[in-house]
This record gives C-alpha cells, sequence and structure tokens, in this order.
C-alpha cells in the first residue's frame, strides 16, 4: 500500500516537472522573420545599472540600452558625439559647454534633457550609490561637496536650458570629454530611479538603441530595438538573445551548431585548430588591445631598489616565449604604452631577451649568485602558465622565483602594501585613451598605496607627467608624456611583457560586427543575412 | 511525535546559527575587502573609504553580524555587492530550475538504481551480476564534468536531439538530469544489492517462498520492503544536496541553477550572496533530515521516534 502511494506520488513529481518545463523560457513572441542576434556570455550579467556597471559584460548592454554625450567609433577609440552635436572646451581646459540634440528619446518616449545626464552623474557621486565611477568626476566644483552630503547638487554641472550643459571643473582636465563617454555617465531618467530603488537595475530605461525585454538571471538576457531610438534607420536587429552562463566551451558548441552568431572567446584548445583551418580562421576578427601586461617590481623593496637589476630581469625574461604560450594572441611589449593609444612612441625598443647582459648586470649589482624573491599573481590559469615560463627564464640567470598565485583581494592588498610584494604579474587595459591613463595612473607618485604598485618614483619623471597633465596642447601634452616613457622604460621599474592581441568569431551571416579595441562591440550596425 | 519536532526543530535553528556564525566568521578570515570587490581594482582610497562607510564595514564585527542575523531572520539576506540585488530575490529566482533538475534526477536514479540492484541480486553471482556490479562502479567513478560533456558532444552535437545546454523545456532536461542521476543511480544499486542478498537469506523471505510465492512475488513485496529504507535516507540528503546546487552540471550544462550562482559568488568574492547560498543549502540540509526521519518512521512503524532521542 504504501510502496503503492510512493509510485504516486513518484508520477505526480513527474507530471509537476514536465509543467514546470511547459514554455521554458517564457516565448518572446517576436514576429516571424525578425533579425536576431544571437550571443552568449560566460557568466550571468553584473548589472544594467550604468552607475554600478564596470566589467566588459555589464557594459555591453549598458552601453546598448544608455547613451553619453559622446561615444567612441565602432572600430576605434575616437570621440563622436552621441548625445551632444557639439562642444566646446575652453582653453584653460577647466570648462567644457556641450549642446544636446533635441530628438533623443529615453525608451518610454520621454526626451532626454541635460537634467538627466546631471542626474546621472549625481547618482555616481552619490555615495549610497556605492559607484565604481565616482573618481573619475571628482575633479568638477562642488564634487567634493556634494559626495559629502553638504550640497543637494554638484555646483559645477549646470543645466542652463534644456539642451545645454555646462562642466566647470576645479583643475584642467583636457581628458574629460573621454571620462563622458563611460556608460557612467549616461542619461538616466530620475522618475524611472525613484520608482524601481535599487532594482533599476532589472528595469533599465535608457535612450540607447535597445531596450531590456527581459532578463532571466544566469539563463538569458534579451533586448529588442528602442523604437525611439534618434539614428533614423538604426538599429537593424529587432533582437539580441544573450544565453548566460555558457562556459567558453559550449559556446564553441553552440558556434559549431549554428546556434550562436559570434563568439569572443574561442577556447585556448580550438584556438590553434580555428587558425589552420582556412575556413575558420577566414571568419575570425583580430584587433590588438589598449593593454599593457607587465611584471612589476617594488622598487622600495631589495633588491629592486637597484636599477640594474630591474633591467636584468627585463633582459632575462623572454617575452616571445609568453607569446608563443598564448598561441600568438598579443605583441611584445616594449614599453607601457601600448601600441593602439595615442601618443604610442614606435622608437622606443625596450629590452630584448639577452641573458648574458641580464648575468653582467647582476654582477654588477653584486648579486652574480641571484637572488630568490616571491613573484604575486592572480590565482588564474594562463598567468600561472605565463608564471612559469617567467620562472625558468630567471632561473637561467641565476634568480629563483616563488610563484604566489591569490585570489584577487588578497592579490591588490598585498601589491599596495609598500612592504609586502616584491614582485607581481598583471595588466592595466585603459579607461580612456591617453597617455595620463597609464603613465600617471600607474606610475606618478601620488598613486603610490593605489595603482602605482611598483612604488616608482623618479623626479624628472614626475615633473613631466605634472606638467603633461595640465598641458592643453595635444601635441605639447604627447610630447612630454613620450620624454617620461622613455625615463620609465629606462628605469624600468616592470617587465614589459605582452600587448594582448584579442580574436572573435562569428558565422558567415553575420556582417557589420566590429571589435573596439577599449571598449566592447556595439550592435547598432550589426545585421545577419539570410541563412 | 510532536515533541520530537520541536526538539528536532530546536537543533535546526542551533545548526543554522552555528552555520551563520562560521560563515560570517570565515568571510572576515578571507583577506578579501568587500569595498575593493564593489569599487574595482583601480578603485582610489579614498573611494574605498566610502563605500566602508556607507556599508557599514567601519562597525565592529558582532555588530555587523547581529545586525545581519536580525535582517536574515526576517528573510533578507542582504544586497549582492556586485549584482546590487537582494539575495534572496536572486536565491528565489534559481531555485525553480535548480528543483526540477534536482528531482528528476533523483527520480531518474531512483528508477535506475533500484532496477540495477534488483537484477543484480536476482542474478547474484551470474556474469549479469558481475556486469552491472562493474557498471555501477564505473558510474560512481565517473566525473561529472566529464559525463557531462561527453553526454552534450553526443546527445547534442553529434545527434543533435537534445539542446547545447540552457533550460528551455523537457528535452534540455534529460542530459543534465542523466548526468546528475547516473553517479547516484550506480550508488543506490550497489547498497540495494547488498540489502536484497541479506534480505533474501532471512527468515521470513524462506518462509515465503516456502508458501509458494513467486520468486518475483519475493523479490518485490517481501525483501524489496525491508532493503528500499536505506536509499530514503540517501536519497533524502542527495536530493537537498542537489537542491542546494549542482555546481559542476550547471556549470557544464549551462543551467540557471543555484549552484552556479553559489559558483559565481564565490569566484567574485560577493561575501553576502555567499553567506545566502551556504544558509539556504543549511537550511535544506536540516529540513531534508527531518522529513527524512519521518517518511522513515512512516513507511517501517516498527521504528519509534522516541528511540532516537
Amino acid at each position: 500500500m504504501k510502496l503503492a502511494t510512493l509510485r504516486l506520488l513518484l508520477c505526480a513529481g513527474a507530471i509537476a516537472l514536465a509543467a514546470a518545463c511547459h514554455d521554458r523560457p517564457p516565448p518572446l513572441n517576436l514576429p516571424p522573420g525578425a533579425m536576431i542576434l544571437h550571443i552568449a556570455d560566460a557568466d550571468d550579467i553584473p548589472t544594467l545599472d550604468p552607475a554600478a556597471g564596470y566589467d566588459t559584460v555589464s557594459w555591453t548592454f549598458e552601453q546598448a540600452i544608455f547613451d553619453t554625450l559622446l561615444r567612441y567609433g565602432d572600430n576605434n577609440i575616437d570621440l563622436e558625439p552621441d548625445l551632444a552635436t557639439s562642444w566646446e572646451a575652453a582653453p584653460d581646459a577647466k570648462t567644457f559647454t556641450f549642446h544636446l540634440r533635441h530628438d533623443a528619446r529615453f525608451s518610454n518616449g520621454r526626451s532626454v534633457t541635460s537634467d538627466d545626464l546631471r542626474f546621472g552623474l549625481e547618482r555616481v557621486l552619490n555615495p549610497a550609490t556605492n559607484s565604481r565611477g565616482m573618481e573619475y568626476y571628482r575633479r568638477i566644483v562642488g564634487a567634493e561637496d556634494f559626495i559629502a552630503h553638504r550640497t543637494s547638487h554638484v555646483a559645477g554641472i549646470e543645466t542652463p536650458e534644456p539642451w545645454t550643459i555646462i562642466f566647470h571643473l576645479a583643475e584642467p582636465d583636457p581628458i574629460f570629454p573621454h571620462k563622458l563617454a563611460m556608460p557612467f555617465a549616461s542619461a538616466v531618467p530620475r522618475e524611472q530611479v525613484e520608482k524601481w530603488g535599487e532594482d533599476f537595475s532589472r528595469h533599465p530605461i535608457g535612450s540607447g538603441a535597445f531596450v531590456l525585454k527581459q532578463w532571466l538571471g544566469g539563463e538569458r538576457l534579451v533586448l529588442l530595438r528602442n523604437p525611439y531610438y534618434f539614428q533614423k534607420g538604426l538599429p537593424h536587429l529587432d533582437a539580441i538573445v544573450d544565453s548566460l552562463g555558457a562556459s567558453a566551451e559550449l559556446q564553441w558548441f553552440r558556434y559549431e551548431a549554428g546556434d550562436l552568431d559570434v563568439v569572443t572567446e574561442i577556447p585556448p584548445a580550438e584556438f590553434p585548430y580555428v587558425m589552420k583551418t582556412p575556413a575558420l580562421r577566414d571568419l575570425t576578427l583580430k584587433k590588438t588591445t589598449v593593454t599593457t601586461r607587465y611584471l612589476g617590481m617594488n622598487c622600495q623593496m631589495w633588491p629592486f631598489t637597484d636599477v640594474r637589476v630591474r633591467q636584468a630581469m627585463s633582459y632575462a625574461i623572454d617575452r616571445h616565449k609568453l607569446i608563443a604560450l598564448l598561441n600568438g594572441r598579443g605583441i611584445v611589449a616594449r614599453g607601457v604604452l601600448p601600441p593602439n593609444l595615442p601618443g604610442y612612441d614606435s622608437a622606443i625598443t625596450g629590452y630584448d631577451h639577452d641573458p648574458k647582459k641580464a648575468r653582467a648586470l647582476l654582477e654588477q649589482a653584486g648579486l652574480a649568485g641571484g637572488f630568490s624573491f616571491d613573484l604575486w599573481m592572480r590565482a588564474d590559469q594562463t598567468l600561472l602558465m605565463l608564471g612559469q615560463s617567467v620562472q625558468q627564464d630567471l632561473a637561467e640567470v641565476g634568480i629563483k622565483a616563488r610563484l604566489k598565485p591569490v585570489a584577487w583581494g588578497p592579490f591588490l592588498e598585498a601589491i599596495r602594501d609598500p612592504h609586502t610584494a616584491q614582485a607581481f604579474m598583471t595588466g592595466w587595459e585603459a579607461d580612456f585613451p591617453d597617455p595620463e591613463n597609464f603613465l600617471d595612473a600607474l606610475l606618478s607618485r601620488g598613486e603610490w598605496g593605489s595603482n602605482n604598485d611598483s612604488f616608482y618614483y623618479n623626479p624628472e619623471f614626475q615633473r613631466l607627467i605634472d606638467d603633461a597633465k595640465d598641458e592643453t596642447d595635444r601635441r605639447a601634452r604627447y610630447a612630454l608624456y613620450d620624454r617620461a616613457e622613455k625615463i620609465a622604460v629606462d628605469d624600468a621599474p616592470w617587465v614589459f611583457l605582452y600587448y594582448p592581441v584579442t580574436y572573435v568569431i562569428r558565422q558567415p551571416w553575420l556582417r557589420d560586427y566590429e571589435i573596439n579595441p577599449m571598449r566592447p562591440s556595439r550592435f547598432e550596425r550589426v545585421w545577419v543575412a539570410a541563412h | 511525535m510532536l515533541a520530537y519536532l520541536a526538539r528536532r526543530f530546536v537543533f535546526g535553528a542551533v545548526v543554522l546559527i552555528g552555520t551563520s556564525l562560521i560563515t560570517f566568521a570565515v568571510a572576515f578570515l578571507v583577506p578579501a575587502d568587500p569595498a575593493v570587490t564593489l569599487a574595482g581594482a583601480k578603485a582610489d582610497p579614498r573611494t574605498l573609504a566610502t563605500i566602508r562607510r556607507e556599508l557599514g564595514l567601519d562597525k565592529p564585527i558582532y555588530i555587523q553580524y547581529g545586525l545581519y542575523l536580525d535582517r536574515a531572520l526576517h528573510g533578507d539576506l542582504g544586497r549582492s555587492y556586485i549584482r546590487r540585488e537582494n539575495v534572496t530575490a536572486l536565491i528565489e529566482e534559481r531555485l525553480p530550475a535548480t528543483a526540477v533538475l534536482a528531482i528528476t534526477a533523483i527520480i531518474l536514479s531512483l528508477i535506475l538504481g533500484i532496477a540495477m540492484g534488483v537484477i543484480a541480486a536476482a542474478s547474484r553471482g551470474r556474469a549479469l551480476d558481475h556486469a552491472l556490479l562493474f557498471t555501477s562502479l564505473a558510474l560512481v567513478s565517473m566525473p561529472v564534468f566529464w559525463l557531462g560533456t561527453m553526454l552534450l558532444i553526443a546527445g547534442g552535437l553529434y545527434v543533435r536531439s537534445f539542446p547545447l545546454g540552457g533550460f528551455s523545456g523537457p528535452r534540455s532536461l534529460v542530459l543534465p538530469a542523466l548526468t546528475l542521476a547516473l553517479g547516484s543511480a550506480g550508488y543506490y544499486s550497489r547498497i540495494l544489492h547488498t540489502n536484497l542478498t541479506e534480505a533474501l537469506e532471512q527468515d521470513y523471505v524462506r518462509t515465503a517462498r516456502g508458501k509458494g510465492v513467486s520468486r518475483s512475488g519475493v523479490m518485490l513485496h517481501h525483501a524489496m520492503a525491508n532493503a528500499l529504507l536505506p536509499l530514503v535516507t540517501l536519497a533524502g540528503l542527495d536530493l537537498a544536496g542537489m537542491l542546494s546546487g549542482v555546481v559542476l552540471t550547471e556549470t557544464v550544462f549551462n543551467w540557471p541553477g543555484i549552484g552556479r550562482l553559489a559558483y559565481e559568488a564565490v569566484f567574485n568574492l560577493d561575501v553576502p550572496l555567499i553567506m545566502g547560498t551556504v544558509l539556504f543549502s543549511a537550511l535544506l540540509i536540516v529540513v531534508a533530515n527531518l522529513v527524512v526521519d519521518v517518511i522513515y518512521v512512516w513507511l517501517d512503524p516498527r521504528i519509534s521516534l522516541a528511540e532516537t532521542r
């Protein structure tokens, strides 16, 4: 009798399961023949709130849903108008005036005005938002008072009329327009934020080309075209369906089955096969990113206090071997600035692999017998593989490196402490295309304990980057940064390892899909041919 | 019975408070700064200090724990650092997918495990018994991520009978449920085989045979009734384990469940989400233990809850 009851329960369970599976995921009800882009991501999307997101996946969709005053081209890092039609910068680079287009509308139909841009930035500066973008806008007059809750508005953001916004800065900042092209500075409708509060991320309303239709956590995200988008004839796509949480391997299977239109992360095991197969290789797109990967040495800790030891490290490591380990997905780094960055100087040759020179320099430094040190890095399979290669190269000149892989948080704490990490492997991806974002952000004295983790200081270098920061003439500015970079290369606070090259593979029917060297790809002009 | 349930309820509450205490302590021992998690690697110390103040991370640890516990008792597990969303809502969103997968896998594993166990016991000492022994050991030993990937390649990529991952209807359930079920089925079949072999040598079975009950009747109605009992405990606890997330299977099959949510939380050092998923798992285990005990008594009245004191 009881066994019969159990059997009955099992049958009821099976029926309940079948019901639960029905209509999963809910249908999209798109018209027949709708042009849909199918993509996938390895993780869920952290957020769609432009004040909160600071990662590639969030920015991919934030820049599809929201607009900023300025944006970058689809495949380059040149600023172009987005919500702005034109802008003027005062000669002292302390005042910036933007004129807005009149036809921009949020996806709820309301016009976008200067107040929406001001509101978006004040959200970022409001400590309660915990925005990662706060520091980029601290130079606006009155920002510190607003952050400290002493004022209800940021005094330096003026909105004299709905189609004009003026920014007053406390210090000159010639690259401020680039900071307004970050998704943090998106136009955000106040009424929606007030309606949804902290759940605005699940109900984002912007003026971008697409609008959020559905976000099933860990499952899929669907964007539909925004009928109010101001660019006539765009976007071409009716919808974007993003499958969330698909590993690189699973994405590859789906690409092979024709279920995905583009894959942005070709699994390392498949990459050589792709490049050896002409039909597949022809479908790949590649771009050198505005990123530098390096091995930083703490210039305040023995033995890296001695420039000869740092130079010996630079000569000892074979960067070509690292590129080979990456299946060719990188370019040997010669200096601080990556090749796509304005201000890059191809005449800087850096250090070639020369173990003999390395040994000679170590001898001059009184370390002919070598030395040992801990090499900190994030616990990541690729980094460990590269770390082992570095370890072997250093061993050839008598230097013993002990690899110390740790989680991201402890890694940052260790390298930001002046007395903990002697050396570390990391990288820096540009936030905006200017030498300041590398030379000042990573090597200035003011960044000790923050992002200057090699605790590098050279008074001449510092003078040059301080002068460059306030220089409003672009050419003169780049010349100052160039001189500073040459000093940094000679001082070798880092072993410049490589500039990563990113590869994606698309289906033959996917058209006008571009890679941007610094931002995620955009979807406005992408279209899918009949197949 | 009521006194027993009340006692178990109190024990369960103690276990949950203990779990929350340990998880909270571990979250503080891990050298990861939540402000860095929130603000990102490029944040300057001023931004980090502002965030610490806003989150109340500058308060003493016991006050932070007290506040957390108070909120948790009211069903609020806090907000995820990375997603900025309510942890309870995130778990609720992922629970249905995990529940469907776990329940299907348990049903499948019981069906397969019982079938294999009965057939093996019925053909004791013969080639079929040895073959099933080998099969069940192989199933138990196969790593889930390998088995899942192989099933995915075979069933999804080559045969194309099943979707390549995702939760999109009954067909999408087959491969992940099979991946989860096969291992458990192998284990259940071994347990059942041993129990049935023992039961078949008991006096009451011999009596039944002597009374002329058929071979299948003896097996299914007499020996099985006792041999199945341990499987109830195992399956109950397995179900609780699966409901709290099956990380590898969910990852391989892009299944939008709690396991992947927990995995992503750990990967991002998202402390509120880690604590939420751990507490939720602990709650499921406590409840499952209680339910299993009650079902045990219902199935076998010879067992008294009072004796388990």
